[in-house]
């Protein structure tokens, strides 16, 4: 064999497996859109149909007028996934300075420490935090919820703020203390404005593991009122609504539409937190 | 002092809760205690003798173990394989890498709402394509339905939810690898094998290791997949030690029993952390 047509296969091979990746990854996502644009009665057709044969708006059109419950829903994951992402980044940033400047000996215990509560089971948490929060008056409120889910993310944000901060070079900080600038204002007037692509990332991640959350809402939201998207979405729609599959296919994609925003928006340093974290380990 | 805010709010919700379910586990502490207000009673190991007595606890522990190790080893493959791909000099890099992303955003609640619809008994996409790949032979395949098959339609969703993230961390680490000692590797006669499994693989290997110990303790963690897609059946053969824990804490209001589980859960942790760092040292190639 020529080493052309060796390159040429070669390339084939590539391209095959590169496709049926790719088709894994979006077929289901073409999936549900396809059938959130059916009737319902079309998604009941069996063989399935590849392309709408009517296409058609009545799923949204059902979801946003005879379901207001679940922009209730919407709008409390919105206010929760907005509230611990300020959380987590006002505390991962000063800690983050904190760990990154401030040598004290345990720092290394301390990161130590925060890499180890990740891996504890969330519901071992719940169990006991179903019961504290009760007592402190939590369970059932806003702040409970956002305040257990603020805590399970800090570890995670942290870590990864202090990487960014180790990033910024020692010597701009020293030049300020020579100038005559205090320890405050070289940390909000220098270092901060360079940690900014950090702290989106952070402020990103924890916007979209938070809106994912549904062990936490599960247990500690009783309250329909206070019900956010999965947990709403699972108790309502799932059980006595399975039948109207054109309903639940428009759900899912106007419950994910935001993140694909916020994702496609603000890409470049999602990719570039989430790889420092890990590549630096 | 810039760090007691984090302090407190990690001892608060991690730490206290933590040894608070360790102590509750050696309780008999249920929904019962909770609203009349009585304090837990102590009964030594009861929940855990109960636990393994019925068989449960080792079951799952199974289960667990399968649907991680599984998982895991899948997405570092198939992972791998897309990152090698997307950072050849193939046509279309920046699109496919940006697009692959798309199953990463979508909520885990959603992902399984997803799946449900294509693995759907009656009108399933799931039962059509295997009813044309057998030529008609098997015409009613439901996937999450039978014991044999729900913990893979499981694995499979959880595999379409991290391999994009395990790609872009993977494709992160290709870029140390040198390109130029590849490049000379080739030169000298060693084919990809010997080039992806001599050079590729220890110049990303701490890459490797932190990606892959990130996807485990994810995986780990599963929960609302398992939850909504089959809630740990068919005949428990989908209960992990998550669905177990929460299914004891929270569905049968028997919180001393839920906090027996997660405590293995945490000791099963602990002990493999330690083992996968024995095997797997970090090495310093920088």
């Amino acid at each position: 064999m020529s080493i052309k047509t060796k390159k040429t296969l070669l390339n084939v091979f590539k391209w095959a497996v590169l496709l049926i990746i790719m088709f894994f990854l979006l077929f289901p996502i073409y999936w549900v859109v396809l059938t959130s644009f059916k009737t319902n009665m079309e998604s009941y057709l069996y063989p399935p149909t590849f392309l709408p044969k009517a296409p058609t708006l009545e799923g949204f059109i059902n979801l946003f007028t005879n379901y207001p419950e679940f922009f209730i829903y919407y709008k409390n994951n919105i206010i929760v996934s907005a509230l611990s992402t300020i959380l987590v980044c006002m505390v991962a940033l000063f800690s983050g300075y904190a760990l990154s400047r401030v040598r004290i000996n345990w720092n290394k215990y301390v990161i130590a420490f925060l890499l180890f509560s990740q891996m504890f089971p969330v519901v071992s948490r719940l169990i006991s935090l179903y019961g504290l929060l009760r007592d402190w008056g939590l369970l059932n409120t806003t702040a409970g919820l956002v305040l257990s889910i603020t805590a399970g993310q800090l570890p995670f944000s942290i870590t990864l703020m202090a990487s960014f901060f180790d990033a910024v070079p020692r010597d701009l900080e020293e030049a300020a203390f020579i100038d005559g600038a205090s320890r405050f204002k070289t940390m909000f007037q220098v270092v901060m404005p360079l940690v900014i692509p950090g702290l989106l990332a952070v402020g990103i991640y924890s916007f979209l593991v938070a809106w994912d959350d549904y062990l936490y809402a599960s247990t500690l939201i009783q309250n329909d009122a206070l019900r956010t998207l999965s947990t709403g979405v699972t108790l309502r729609y799932l059980g006595e609504l399975s039948y109207d599959w054109s309903l639940v296919n428009s759900i899912s994609v106007v419950g994910t539409l935001p993140m694909v925003f916020v994702f496609f928006f603000f890409q470049k340093y999602m990719i570039k937190g989430l790889t420092a974290g890990a590549v630096k380990g | 002092m810039l760090l007691a805010p984090s302090v407190l709010i990690v001892t608060l919700f991690i730490i206290v809760p933590i040894l608070d379910s360790i102590c509750k586990s050696f309780t008999d502490y249920k929904i019962i205690n909770i609203i009349k207000g009585i304090a837990p009673q102590w009964n030594s190991f009861a929940n855990y003798i109960k636990l393994f007595e019925s068989g449960t606890l080792t079951a799952s522990v199974g289960v667990t173990f399968t649907f991680v190790i599984t998982t895991t080893l899948l997405s570092l493959v198939i992972g791998m394989t897309l990152a090698l791909i997307l950072n050849s000099d193939i046509k279309g890099a920046r699109f496919f890498r940006s697009v692959m992303m798309t199953p990463w955003v979508v909520p885990t609640v959603i992902s399984a709402l997803v799946w449900i619809w294509i693995y759907q008994p009656q009108y399933g996409l799931f039962r059509y394509v295997v009813n044309v790949l057998t030529f008609g032979r098997v015409s009613d395949f439901a996937m999450l339905n039978s014991s044999s098959t729900a913990l893979i339609g499981v694995i499979i969703v959880a595999l379409w939810k991290q391999i994009p993230l395990m790609t872009l961390l993977l494709l992160a680490g290709l870029q140390n690898v040198p390109s130029d000692i590849l490049e000379a590797a080739q030169l000298d006669g060693a084919n990809g094998a010997v080039g992806f499994f001599k050079i590729t693989v220890p110049y990303m290997s701490s890459v490797i290791k932190t990606s892959v110990s990130m996807i485990i303790i994810d995986n780990f963690k599963q929960f609302p997949l398992f939850w909504q897609m089959t809630s740990g059946g068919p005949n428990g053969s989908t209960t992990t030690l998550a669905v177990l824990s929460y299914k004891e804490a929270f569905i049968n209001h028997n919180f001393g029993s839920g906090a027996a589980v997660t405590t293995i859960w945490m000791l099963i942790m602990i002990v493999f952390v330690f083992l996968y760092n024995k095997l797997f040292p970090k090495a310093d190639i920088e």
